[in-house]
This record gives C-alpha cells, structure tokens and sequence, in this order.
C-alpha cells in the first residue's frame, strides 16, 4: 500500500475501533478502500473548501503513529478540538464512512428539530461493506453468509467480527 | 363477442391473477394476462443493485420504475422522487407519504383538509400509509411470507360484535374457504408446524377438534424461532392477560423455504421485505412461471388496462382496451382491445377500482363498470399499525433471521370486539430498522453527538426511566474506537420492536376515486384517495396497543425507547403539514401501514351494497369477476396474502365452472 493509503487504514481503524486486517485484509477483493480513499479526499477537500485538509489529517496521524502511542491516545489527539472544526468533523464523517458506506450531511438543531444526519450511500458495494452489521455480529441486510437457522443460537463473539484481541 | 380469442383475460399478474391463471391453464383453458409493469426479470440482481444502492431501503426501492434519485434532489424534493405524471405505470411509494400534499412527487391524489378541524378529529384526512407495486409478479415481491389463516369470527364481524359487515354468508363462508386455505398454503409453500398452532386454534373455535380442516397440515417444517422471540417467550410476559385474553407466542407459519427444494432454504437474509435475495420467500413469479409452463397462459408486459367494454345489451363484458409502451417514461407504442369468455380483475386493491372508475362509457353504466351498488372504490382499509420499540436488558441479537418469525396471536380475538379493534402483535427480527432507521440513526447519534434516538441525551421514558444508554458518559458524546464499538454493539443487540395490526372497519368515505386533475403519462388519471381513521373503535384499539406495549415490555425488564410522534399540523405548507399523524384521549399518534390494502370492491350478500357476490362475481356483469384482498369485506386480523390465495384459488374453480357451464 502507498503511504496514503498506509495512513489512510491506519487513521481508520484507529477510528472505527476495528483492526486494519478487517479494514483491508491482506487478499482484499472487495477492496473497499481503493474507493473510500479517492471519495473520502474529494469530499473533504469539496466540504471544506481546502485541499490540504486531508493531507494535514493523515500527516498528523503519521507523527502520532510514530510516537508508539495507544490508538486511544491517537483518537484522542486526531479529535481534539484544537485541530479546526473542519479537521475534527472530516475525521468524524471517516467514521460515519465506514460504518454505513454512506456520506453524511449534518442537518442542525432548528426551532422545530433537534439535530440529525441525513447521508447517502456511496455504492451499492459501500452499502455490503457497513461495519455497522459487524458491530452488531450480523450481516447487510439482503447480503447474509449464513446458513439457515443461525438466528437460533447466538452469533461469533464480537471480537470475531472487529478482529481485535482480547477480552 | 361472438368469437372470443382466449377463455379468460386477467389483469395484473400478481399473487391472485398468477393462481387463477395457473389454475386455468392446467385445464386447458387460454388465458391471457395484462400486466402494466416491467416483466419478471430474468434474474433478481438487477433489483438487488438497486436495493444496495437505494439510500432509502423501503418496500419499493428495488423495483422499477425508481423510486429515488438522489441525483435528481432539489431542496423542495430531497428524496429526488420522480414525478408520477412522466410515468406510463406509476405507483404509490412509502416516500410518497411525506409528500401527499405534492402531486409532482406523490402519486395519489388527495383533497383537501376539511377546514377548521383539531388534531383530535375523526374527520382529518391521511395520506394513505401503504404501497403496492405494478410489475410482473406484483407485490408479492415485497411481501413479508406471513401466511396467516383469518379466525371464524373475522367473517362474522358485525353478527357477532355488531361492527362493520360479515363476509357473504358468515360462517357459510368460511366453512367453504377451509379447503382453500389448505391449497394455498401449498402453493405457496408454506413452513409451519401445526402443533404449535393447536392452543391457538382451540382458542378460538376454528374446529372442535381445534384443527384446521381435516387435511390440515404445512408442506415444510416451521421456521425455528429467533432469539429475538425467545426473550419475549418468558413466563412474566406469557402470564400477562388482555382483555381476559392471555398472551403467547406462535411461531409464524411463513411462505419461505425451511428445507431447499423449488426454491432456496431460507439464509436469513432477514430482508424479505423489500426483497429476498436467494428467492426462498414465495413470490408470485413463481406461479406465474408454472401458469406460463402450461402453455395456455400468455402474458403482454407494459400493458396498461384502460377501459372496459360492456354489451349495451346483455351487460356482459366484451373486451378490455389497453395501452402498450416500451419505456417507463416513452410514449405510447400501441393500444388494442383484448376479447374473452370471462375476465378478471386482479390489479390489487387500488389499480382495479381505478380500472372500473375509469370505463365509463358505456351506456348503462356511467358511473363505471361494475359499480351499480356506487361501492367501487369505497371501504377503502388497511390494517393500521402501531410500532413501539425498546432495549432489552440482555442481548437479544436482532437483525438477524427473517424479518418476523413469531407473533402474539392470542389478541386477535375476544369479547373486546365489541368495543375497540382486535389486533395481532408481529415482533420484529430487525431492531430498530423500521422504528427509527437503524443502523444508522443511532451510528449518527454517537458519531456526532446527537440524540435522535433517545440513547445519548437526557430524555425520560413515560415510565419515568432515564434513556441514555451509558449512564457513565455524558450526553451528546462523540465516540471513536473500542467505546463507540462497545456502545454501538451493545444497544444494536438489544434492539426489539412490536408492531400492532389494528383492524379497520370499512369506512364507505375511505376511497379511491378518479383524480379530477392528475393523470398519468398515459394520460390515465390518477387515483384520489380520501382516507380518514373515523371510528373510536379503531382510535381505542391504538390505545390499547400502547399500553400493552409498555406491558410487555416492562414484564420481560426492557426499556421502552417508543418515540412520542409531533402533534398533527393539519393546515400550512405542503412540506410542514403532517401525514399521519392524529391525537386521541390526549395522546399523540402516528401509524403505519401494513401493506395490506383491501375492501374497494368488496363482496357481498346483496347487489345494493357490494360489488361482488360470494362467488367473485360481478353482480352487474356475469363474466366479470374479480379476486385480490379488494374483495375482503373487512380486513379481519391476519395478515391477507394467505386469504387472497385461498379466494384465488376458489374463483379459479368458479371460473371454470361457468366456462363448463357456458
């Protein structure tokens, strides 16, 4: 992988709390990421109106990298909100991203409605690629691996489908 | 006609006209079928890339022509919906009901508000809640498999409790639809154990024996039951009473595959609606493909019914004219009049009243074909849902299975029915999906720090019990890494949600009529629909489902996330006025559809009131019959695709009596 993209996984699984194994698995054919990066870069340099942004995101994720910290304490530092609003939101939407395979668009609190978010799907792929039905050890709905009456007995430990270690 | 071409000619190729096909053309007989939509594909993944790709998964995204564009959006149409006046064979989307007000996005037709009402009125009009589709196959495609048998009383509605009507000839009736009902459900091939039906249909008297008919049994094993049911299936909820009623499970019997055979096992998919991936669900292209392997059923796609013909003499019918296109959007490529010895009508519960509306050129018949009781169109129903969702206490693993696999049966019948609407109870494999759009509305909340569904703030239940989910972190958080995974996992595997199927009574000014403005790109209008929930009986019903609810909930040690709908707006812009929502007993509501339209050319016991006989007959034409849930005279309590297969199957055999008897 390039270095962007290196960083581009690395700042994401940080994020998304599930291993880069699971992000990009060593044989990868559904290769999500070849088509988040290029669509996460465009919109936020769209979005925020400065085509840097991204670069700066991933070079501060090199440096904390670097720095043999925890992924807490990278998360942490990735969404502090004294890198600008706009860094902080683009690393929030990367989240958003890779949970849904959708865009989000933040609606704010009005007089009659409290704050919501709208979003649109990226590809009929992104939509199978949701880290949503794996963090609830599930499948996409319409796009299930399992066998008939699976429902019956309770799933893979969580672990199994965020491939982290541990408890 | 002298020389007819073919024995029966059948509008609409879904789940009604596909068995009457099938069934005529294993006789022998020639059929000809007109379907206004698409043909049935070759295969499902093209409709399956449209659901991936459909930011909106409702019951109707999959299937053509779009439903959504997200390309075409424009701030006074977000959902980028296609306007219904450049469509050859538009139809009624879920997506259409927040723009009812809107006929360039919205399909159906409605009037205007009656002036000066409250919220609280019985008179305020709705956007009707359910949808249908116009392809080949017809809406069985987005059906959930609920294969449902009605109860005795369900035909005997106003004998016994003295609400609505009952069924032509009450218990007659249904003692002749018993064999029918057990044809269906091979035909559709439905899974079940009747045993686990046994408590229930002793319950309620469907036979001394307690068993239905004696031939009564499944052709495949039931469907096991999900871990979601098993929560609920706890001795603090199965001693609850109703109304005097107990509460229990039954497991579903469901049209899908429990073992591989014609079709697929079912992989849990849990997507039946809006579409099963592998086919395990029955679908009607399954009927159709065998009516049409009989080699005496043709049938001409993009064929929209436009008129029929009725002899100035005999009454009888002589033809139906259709118009033909190539494209969703393209003119015209031809038009033409099909002749037969009988026709029927099975373009579902609001094309085939349109259909009748709509010929009224003919001499003696003015007011349309088929409507000299003034009944087409009218009794318009639905069975109206309430949806209530918690959290349970342990992980219960939703999202997982088909969408439903049990209900709470035992509710749909009692002594009550004097009083408000029976209901069933369908608990819900999928979470929070149809509630709150879950996934990805509890993902937003905790990715942003928002609350729309009440996790990650500080909102109280009516119980008096605090809602955010981790009472450790502070409202409105923004999570990341292993907290957001912890949270997200633990509340998505808690998620449960009941839904309620009130029964409607038939309202003679809940109807479909012809849009005196709106048309089609056929230039064929468009349906107006007027659609009230008028009746205490049925508001008290919704009471009484919000109270059970919290119940239920309670007894099994969940916490009740049901959010509180907004009051009705009733008057202002299209895009502020609500669609449906109502207050009743100070208590805000908001329902759902079921999808179960039915009741627009209901049957009867007599001409006056009815638009057909028992028999599916046109009082006013005698070749002229008519088959689909529009029959229904109510809507009864189980969900009708079942009911519509069995009445299918016994037209089919009125049919071919009278071809006989001819």
């Amino acid at each position: 992988m390039s270095d962007t993209m290196d960083n581009f996984i690395g700042l994401s699984a940080v994020l998304t709390g599930f291993a880069s194994s699971i992000l990009a698995p060593g044989l990868d054919p559904v290769n999500i990421k070849a088509e988040y990066l290029p669509f996460f870069t465009a919109k936020v340099a769209a979005e925020s109106g400065n085509p840097q942004l991204v670069d700066s995101i991933f070079a501060k994720y090199a440096s904390l990298a670097a720095q043999q910290l925890s992924d807490q304490q990278i998360g942490t530092a990735m969404l502090d909100p004294a890198n600008g609003a706009d860094f902080v939101l683009a690393c929030r939407k990367l989240i958003f991203m890779w949970y849904s395979g959708a865009w989000p668009t933040l609606i704010p609190a009005s007089a009659s409605a409290p704050a919501s978010t709208v979003s649109d799907l990226i590809s009929a792929k992104s939509y199978t690629c949701g880290l949503a039905w794996q963090v609830m050890q599930s499948h996409p709905m319409g796009d299930s691996n399992y066998r008939y009456g699976y429902w019956n007995s309770q799933p893979p430990a969580l672990n199994d489908y965020t491939g982290q270690q541990g408890a | 006609m002298s020389n007819p071409t073919y024995d029966l000619v059948i509008v609409g190729s879904g789940i009604a006209g596909a068995i009457v096909a099938h069934q005529l053309g294993r006789q022998g007989k020639k059929v000809l079928i007109l379907e206004a939509g698409a043909p049935v594909p070759v295969d499902r993944s093209g409709y399956m890339q449209t659901f991936f790709k459909a930011n909106a998964k409702t019951p109707e995204s999959p299937y053509p022509p779009t439903t959504q564009n997200p390309t075409a959006a424009t701030p006074d149409n977000p959902l980028g919906l296609p306007d219904p006046a450049t469509e050859n064979a538009p139809r009624y989307t879920v997506l259409q009901i927040g723009a009812w007000r809107n006929p360039k996005q919205c399909y159906f037709d409605y009037p205007p508000q009656p002036p000066y009402l409250k919220g609280d009125s019985p008179e305020v009009t709705f956007a009707f809640a359910s949808s249908y589709e116009r392809i080949g196959g017809g809406t069985t495609w987005h059906w959930l498999g609920t294969s449902l048998r009605l109860f005795p009383t369900d035909f005997t509605l106003k004998t016994t409790y003295g609400h609505g009507v009952d069924w032509p000839g009450g218990q007659t009736f249904y003692q002749a639809l018993v064999p029918y009902y057990e044809k269906a459900t091979d035909v559709i091939g439905v899974s079940g154990d009747k045993t686990q039906l046994d408590t229930l249909y002793t319950q309620f008297k469907v036979s001394p024996s307690g068993q239905y008919g004696p031939d009564y049994d499944y052709p495949m094993p039931a469907i096991v039951d999900s871990l979601v049911d098993q929560a609920f299936d706890v001795p603090a909820v199965t001693t609850l009473t109703v109304d005097g009623n107990p509460v229990y499970l039954t497991p579903t019997p469901q049209g899908r595959n429990s073992l591989p055979g014609d079709r697929r096992q079912c992989a849990g998919n849990t997507n039946c609606i809006p579409i099963c991936p592998i086919q395990a669900k029955y679908d009607a292209t399954v009927t159709l493909g065998d009516a049409l392997q009989t080699g005496n059923v043709e049938i001409r796609y993009r064929c929209v019914a436009s008129n029929i013909r009725v002899d100035d003499d005999t009454a009888e019918v002589v033809g139906i004219d259709y118009i033909s296109y190539d494209e969703h959007t393209g003119d015209a490529t031809g038009s033409g009049t099909v002749t037969a010895s009988k026709y029927l009508l099975a373009a579902h519960a609001i094309e085939t009243p349109k259909l009748l509306l709509m010929s009224n050129k003919n001499k003696n018949f003015p007011n349309g074909v088929a409507n000299s009781s003034g009944q087409v169109g009218r009794n318009l129903m639905d069975h109206v849902m309430y949806l209530a969702w918690g959290l349970a206490k342990d992980p219960v693993y939703a999202f997982r299975g088909p969408l439903s696999t049990s209900g709470i049966e035992s509710l749909r019948d009692g002594a009550f029915r004097k009083n408000r609407s029976a209901y069933r109870i369908e608990i819900g494999n999928e979470g929070w999906q149809w509630a709150a759009n879950d996934p990805f509305t509890t993902l937003a909340d905790f990715v942003f720090g928002q609350d729309t569904n009440q996790l990650n703030g500080n909102a109280v239940n009516p119980q008096g019990q605090p809602l955010r989910f981790n009472p450790n972190l502070p409202a409105n958080s923004q999570l990341f890494g292993a907290q957001l995974v912890d949270t997200l996992n633990g509340i998505y595997v808690r998620q449960i949600r009941l839904g309620y199927l009130i029964e409607q009574l038939p309202d003679p000014d809940n109807r479909v009529e012809l849009s005196p403005t709106e048309t089609d790109h056929l230039g064929l209008p468009r349906p107006r629909v007027t659609y009230r929930i008028r009746q205490d009986y049925e508001r008290d019903g919704f009471v009484s489902a919000k109270q059970v609810s919290t119940e239920i909930f309670n007894a099994m040690g969940a916490t009740e996330y049901t959010r509180t709908p907004p009051a009705p707006v009733l008057y202002g812009a299209a895009d502020q006025v609500t669609a449906t929502n109502f207050q009743y007993q100070g208590n805000n509501f908001t329902f759902y559809g079921a999808g179960h339209i039915a009741g627009t050319y209901r049957m009867g016991d007599s001409k006056s009131d009815s638009v057909l006989n028992a028999r599916q007959q046109s009082w006013d034409h005698g070749n002229l019959y008519m088959v689909g849930s529009g029959v229904f005279p109510t809507i009864a309590t189980g969900n009708p695709t079942l009911t519509i297969a069995a009445l299918a199957l016994q037209a089919a055999d009125n049919i071919l009596q009278d071809l006989a008897a001819a």
